[in-house]
């Protein structure tokens, strides 16, 4: 172990391993670490050798062979009684009068957590007239739905939202809340977590459990998806995540399940709130599809982003039932809109087939389409990233490859279609 | 009109990578930017002050070395900047975040009032979207994220008036300032600096505040004041590679092989699909 020149031992960093976290550097006692092109760098003769920094590391970037047991990290504020705390909750979003899809994604990841903690599914659900979203929620997999019907909550407010639902955390006591993270969703997770002074992790693609602590493990893409991280939250509670949508898999509704369902009070925020003067729906045209529900995906790249070719790719999609999106500098050059780019700015999605057309692969596009069942891609680069993970990779020019392919594909649904009306 | 804008300084994502086999981050060359969500806040904040008078002061917490966002951020038009670097601060998750900025926002009021605080919509290395409502929760201003317009400031009469993305369309919404708004990436598009603003930017002096100066609790800011910790990193799972089919020599022949393995490999899954479509 190295020693100062006062022959003190002393920490050192591995530059490779830091991940710039700073958590060493607001550890320290005697203000020995400061950050140097991203990195923890230790000033050995300002080090006075008490470990500190290793025991914070989540990254084990720091050496220090004094022998002594690492310390669990995150001490947080005054700590929250955690055993009090009981059950998995999902915030139910109300989409036009309908429970949103990714609620009941959650709420089938919370019975998978559930069941490892052996306690119960609760739903939260927020709105007016919300009854019927109650009794979906049962079928989906909630113990116990609780609800807050007020006229007050017809439309999304912050404040009005945010006092409902942390008035729920408070009376119910949930150990976990997941919600949506759908803009909705992003923007009450954060005004409640701030208000009940818990932690939040944005965007889990990955959530489990951790039964010796009771412990929520958080899993999500960091540095745009460059590094995955697992996040805890082990002295406050609820332990809160939001999930996007379609990361989670979508449980079969069983109208048989019973479950409780108890309807309480609240009150209202008194200031002057927002008013919401007007709502302009997107305009739905007439070849409007979600990208995110489509199970088969023509994405558009920029090396394939010509006008020209536009109806080819349309062509393709329709062929397998599908819908065209794209990569982002296929809406930055006014191709495509921005509803149709997928990836870490755009959406998340999972198609059944997703066939890359001149989309080099990006991380930024990656993280929103790695979970796809099965990849093509279609480029004249056997390198790009997008190639390597592929299932079937196409190597060639596009406007080569792409009309072929249609008339390939075209060939074999007509022997499908034969088959089928021979049955 | 008085606007404070919150900046993060952070490491150019594209950059950063995980060594797969040794699990160590490659970030040879990696370079740190303002966050580009967040010079469109600066933008647009310049751009409200253009249009109503007032000025924008800027705030980014982080390392000393932070200071060059906000000289980004001065060299848009910014008049003000105060770098929030601490020892204290250091290793904050978002709930740190949002009181140590909200604690600096109350301090900068206290002098000369805020009527707008403007947040990118997310920083692109890591927190999404929570900084901007949990500053606004704990000011207890009016929230508007996602705004793609900002319709109208009326300082007299205390309102503002902007339009949001949200689920399915766009929400037209007045309310009173202060007020905290989070801003969609195509709301503007930071300006060239002209020569004598960036020598101006470069020049400014930039005042460093502590925890002393903000007057906040110790055990709510950076690692102490944070619920949340990292518990583990690691490269994400890759998926393997499949079959390749070139067509380099031969298209025609390359597309046929391809459809027809395809078409063997994943009948079930097309069968479905496909009779799916028809039926
Ligand atoms: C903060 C941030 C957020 C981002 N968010 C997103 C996001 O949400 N979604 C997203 O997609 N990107 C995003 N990006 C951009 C991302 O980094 C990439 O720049 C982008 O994904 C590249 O798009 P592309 O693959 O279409 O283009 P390119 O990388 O330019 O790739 C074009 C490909 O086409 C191939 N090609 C060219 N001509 C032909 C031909 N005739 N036939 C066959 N192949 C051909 C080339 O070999 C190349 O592989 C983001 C970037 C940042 C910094």
């Amino acid at each position: 172990m190295p020693k100062n020149s006062k022959g003190r031992e002393i920490a050192e960093i591995i530059p490779e391993k830091c991940i710039g976290c700073q958590l060493c550097v607001g550890e320290c006692p005697v203000g020995a670490i400061v950050m140097e092109d991203g990195v923890a760098k230790i000033d050995p003769e300002a080090c006075i050798g008490c470990g500190r920094c290793f025991d914070v590391c989540p990254a084990d970037a720091i050496i220090f062979e004094k022998p002594r047991k690492k310390r669990m990290t995150g001490v947080g504020q005054a700590p929250v009684p955690v055993d009090e705390y009981k059950g998995v909750a999902v915030f139910i979003e109300i989409r036009e009068g309908k429970g949103a899809e990714v609620s009941w994604e959650l709420v089938g990841k919370a019975r998978e957590l559930a069941g490892k903690l052996n306690t119960q599914v609760l739903g939260f659900i927020l709105g007016t007239d919300i009854k019927p979203v109650g009794e979906e929620a049962i079928a989906y997999g909630c113990d116990v739905v609780y609800m807050i019907d007020a006229p007050l909550l017809k439309a999304y407010l912050p404040k009005v939202y945010g006092n409902a639902l942390v008035h729920l955390l408070e009376q119910v006591k949930p150990e976990i809340l997941l919600l949506g993270a759908t803009p909705l969703g992003r923007d009450l997770a954060s005004v409640s977590a701030t208000r009940c002074e818990t932690g939040l992790t944005a965007d889990c693609t990955g959530l489990d459990i951790d039964l010796q602590g009771r412990l929520l493990l958080m899993t999500r893409p960091t540095f745009g998806g460059n590094i995955m991280a697992t996040i805890l939250c082990r002295n406050h509670r609820p332990q809160m995540s939001t999930v996007r949508p379609r990361v989670m898999k979508l449980p079969e509704k069983d109208g048989s399940r019973r479950g409780e369902i108890h309807t309480l009070d609240f009150a209202a925020p008194e200031d002057n709130l927002p008013r919401i003067i007007d709502f302009i729906a997107t305009p739905v045209e007439a070849d409007a599809e979600d990208i995110t529900s489509a199970p088969v995906l023509v994405v558009v790249g920029k090396g394939a982003c010509d006008t020209r070719h536009l109806p080819m790719f349309r062509e393709l999609a329709d062929l397998m039932g599908g819908a065209v999106a794209c990569s982002r500098p296929v809406v930055q050059a006014g191709l495509l809109p921005y509803e149709r780019q997928v990836g870490q700015t755009g959406k998340t999605v999972a198609p059944k087939i997703y066939i890359g057309i001149a989309v080099s692969g990006a991380v930024q596009h990656l993280v929103g389409m790695q979970s796809s069942d099965k990849i093509i891609a279609i480029n004249t680069d056997r390198n790009a990233p997008l190639v390597r993970i592929a299932d079937y990779a196409l190597i060639g020019d596009y406007t080569e490859m792409v009309p072929r392919l249609i008339k390939g594909i075209e060939a074999r649904i007509q022997s499908f279609e034969g088959k089928a009306s021979k049955r | 009109m008085h606007i404070v804008c919150c900046v993060k300084q952070v490491p150019d994502t594209t950059q950063v990578k995980i060594d797969p086999e040794t699990n160590t981050l490659i970030r040879s060359g990696v370079e740190s930017i303002c966050n580009p969500y967040d010079l469109v806040a600066a933008e647009v904040a310049v751009q409200l002050t253009e249009r109503y008078g007032g000025k924008v002061t800027v705030i980014s917490m982080g390392p000393p070395q932070a200071e060059s966002a906000l000289r980004e951020c001065l060299a848009l038009g910014a008049k003000e900047a105060i770098l929030l670097s601490d020892r204290a601060f250091a290793g904050a998750d978002t709930l740190a975040t949002s009181y140590t900025l909200s604690q600096t926002i109350s301090r900068i009021a206290a002098v000369n009032p805020v009527h707008l605080v403007i947040c990118g919509k997310q920083a692109i290395d890591g927190d999404t979207a929570q900084t901007g409502p949990g500053i606004a929760t704990r000011l207890g201003y009016s929230q508007f994220t996602y705004v793609s317009e900002v319709v109208s400031v009326d300082v007299e009469n205390n309102t503002i008036k902007v339009k949001r993305e949200i689920e399915g369309g766009s929400e037209l919404i007045e309310g009173t300032l202060p007020a905290l708004l989070t801003v969609e990436l195509g709301l503007g598009i930071p300006r060239y600096a002209s020569l004598p603003e960036l020598a101006r930017a470069l020049r400014q002096d930039i005042e460093v505040w502590g925890a002393g100066e903000i007057g906040a609790l110790p055990e709510r800011l950076g690692l102490r004041g944070s619920p949340t910790s990292v518990h583990r990193i690691f490269a994400p799972p890759v998926r393997e590679g499949g079959r390749v089919f070139d067509s380099t020599e031969n298209t025609e022949r390359a597309i046929e092989d391809f459809v027809e393995v395809f078409f063997e490999k994943e009948s079930p899954l097309l069968e479905h699909l496909l009779s799916q479509d028809k039926g």
